[in-house]
């Protein structure tokens, strides 16, 4: 959009672009309407969804790809988990946080993290039942125990554990402090839809659709602190529920 | 003796012009980051950033080739692959100014 | 091995630092210091956190110039993947504050004590063994680091020494590490009055 096209030439050639502009009535001019999409809000994006929809699996490849793969090439579990957390941020940003927290629930996120730590202690634990040491790989009762010991630890253990907190604290930091107050379950999942309690329903009925929904909300939380707090104390309990 | 170790000439091998040119490529980054610092929109330095990341990721690929150690091209990909993660956080950040999303 | 690097690894120990500093280093160190400096000096806060960016990619090289990849992929995944997201979203949730200065004032006292701190760190670059020195301790050393890369592919089978002395000779801090990793995420549930992360 040059935005300079005010001349009958540019106007024209605005108009007849029909990809972008499908949707809206005929404009008068590019000006008016670059304007105005600057004030709707910016969730989908033509060019950033189909980019990450060909990148993303080829970016959590490679992650998986540096984990397992760190034995004999620079990486290991701390870098490839780093790197699978990171396609989950280009989703959440190319398909907005909302969806993306409505696809990978918070049981996933949590077991990810103390299942890695859980491993990495179960790992280290068991020579200790056989009578050897703290993580001793050579008394584990696999093959090549050493070896196989240790890609666990890097895969199972620590990757897992810096994917799931990663991804955690970036759901977490996205919804920042909860103004609904405490650790109020309701508050956690629901604070957002404080304003208008139905809207949690029209996103999980629809989601692609709807994530201009979300782009709403965040404004919304973002720009009336006030109203949020008031409406938390009554929100949890009428929103309470429908989420999971 | 592999090919960045053929002398080439005046008794210098390939490796060594590569060299050259990453620390060329490496000059072009300082550049570059006049850009990042006084850039007046926010855009400016988004792209600047992007361009800085994409002349690292050739920085990195030049010096791979240059030291013979293959599993450079390993962090370049990381590179390239994470650069855009970083260009599309910011510049959605920019455009939305306050709610990422 | 070409001439330039070896010209590095082989240089004396006396002799002075600068002189051994190639073309790519003098100009990847000047970009790092650039960077670190105006992610000090910027006032506006989301122009810090791309200028911080930038300066992970200046790192990331530098590392791999010096032939540690792992520390590489590492500043590559964490700070150009993750922290600059990371501090984007807190910032998000924060106010901004739109500045008429484009550059911080500097505090002359701090400044000083910076400086003399920066002074007296030089005057131990003279004792410090040359970059790539192989009578550097943390080379020579035959019952660590010579240990460690004799030994790893005997003891472990796995070709990577950092990976080996991470997982198995020091598996232990790397487990103790881990749970400082799992207890940064509760930590940030904890502070931000929260129970589930999603």
């Amino acid at each position: 959009m040059s935005g300079t096209g005010s001349g009958p030439g540019g106007d024209a050639e605005t108009t007849s672009d029909g990809g972008f502009g499908r949707d809206r009535p005929q404009r008068s001019d590019g000006r008016l309407d670059s304007e105005r999409r600057q004030g709707t809000p910016y969730t989908e994006s033509q060019v950033i969804m189909p980019t990450v929809k060909i990148v993303a699996p080829f970016a959590f490849t490679y992650g998986l790809f540096v984990t397992f793969h760190g034995a004999g090439s620079p990486g290991g579990g701390f870098q490839g988990g780093a790197i699978v957390a990171a396609v989950v941020f280009m989703i959440a940003f190319a398909f907005g946080i909302e969806a993306t927290r409505q696809w990978l629930a918070n049981a996933a996120v949590v077991a990810l993290a103390v299942g890695g730590t859980l491993v990495f202690a179960g790992i280290g634990l068991v020579p200790v039942a056989l009578g050897g040491a703290f993580l001793q790989y050579e008394l584990l009762p696999i093959p090549d125990p050493v070896k196989y010991g240790m890609e666990g630890v890097e895969i199972l253990g620590i990757g897992t554990i810096v994917a799931g907190v990663l991804i955690g604290l970036f759901f977490v930091l996205a919804k920042g402090f909860s103004d609904a107050g405490g650790f109020g379950d309701g508050g956690a999942f629901d604070d957002e839809v404080g304003n208008e309690p139905d809207v949690g329903d029209g996103n999980e009925s629809d989601d692609g659709e709807s994530t201009g929904d979300d782009g709403n909300e965040t404004r919304d939380d973002n720009g009336t602190d006030d109203g949020q707090s008031a409406a938390g104390a009554t929100g949890p309990a009428a929103t309470d529920g429908g989420e999971r | 003796m592999s090919l960045v170790d053929a002398p080439l000439a005046a008794g210098y091998t390939l490796g060594d012009f590569l060299l050259v040119a990453a620390a060329g490529f490496a000059v072009l980054a300082v550049g570059m980051l006049y850009r990042a610092v006084v850039g007046p929109t926010m855009q400016d330095r988004v792209l600047a950033v992007n361009v800085l990341g994409t002349n690292t990721v050739v920085i990195l690929a030049i010096l791979g080739a240059a030291l013979g150690e293959p599993t450079f091209l390993d962090i370049a990909l990381v590179y390239a692959l994470l650069n855009f993660l970083m260009a599309i956080a910011i510049s959605k950040f920019t455009v939305e100014r306050g709610g990422v999303l | 091995m070409t001439g330039a690097i070896a010209g590095v690894a082989s240089g004396p120990l006396g002799a002075p630092v600068v002189a051994q500093v190639t073309a790519i280093e003098a100009s990847l160190f000047v970009f790092v210091v650039l960077t670190a400096l105006f992610t000090a000096l910027a006032r506006d806060v989301l122009a810090a956190v791309i200028i911080f960016g930038a300066y992970s990619l200046g790192m990331a090289a530098l590392y791999t110039f010096y032939r540690a990849p792992d520390v590489a992929m590492t500043e590559a995944a964490i700070s150009a993947g993750v922290t600059t997201v990371l501090l984007l979203l807190t910032l998000a949730k924060t106010t901004r504050i739109d500045h008429e200065a484009a550059f911080e004032s500097v505090n002359l006292p701090a400044a000083g004590a910076v400086g003399l701190l920066f002074a007296g760190l030089m005057l131990t670059m003279a004792d410090i063994p040359a970059v790539g020195s192989r009578d550097a301790p943390i080379w020579s050393n035959p019952d660590v680091s010579q240990w460690y890369i004799a030994q790893t592919y005997a003891e472990t089978h796995v070709e990577n020494t950092v990976m080996a002395v991470l997982a198995a000779f020091r598996g232990f801090d790397t487990f103790g590490e881990a749970v400082v990793v799992f207890a940064a995420g509760i930590a940030a549930l904890i502070v931000l009055h929260r129970e589930v992360f999603a």
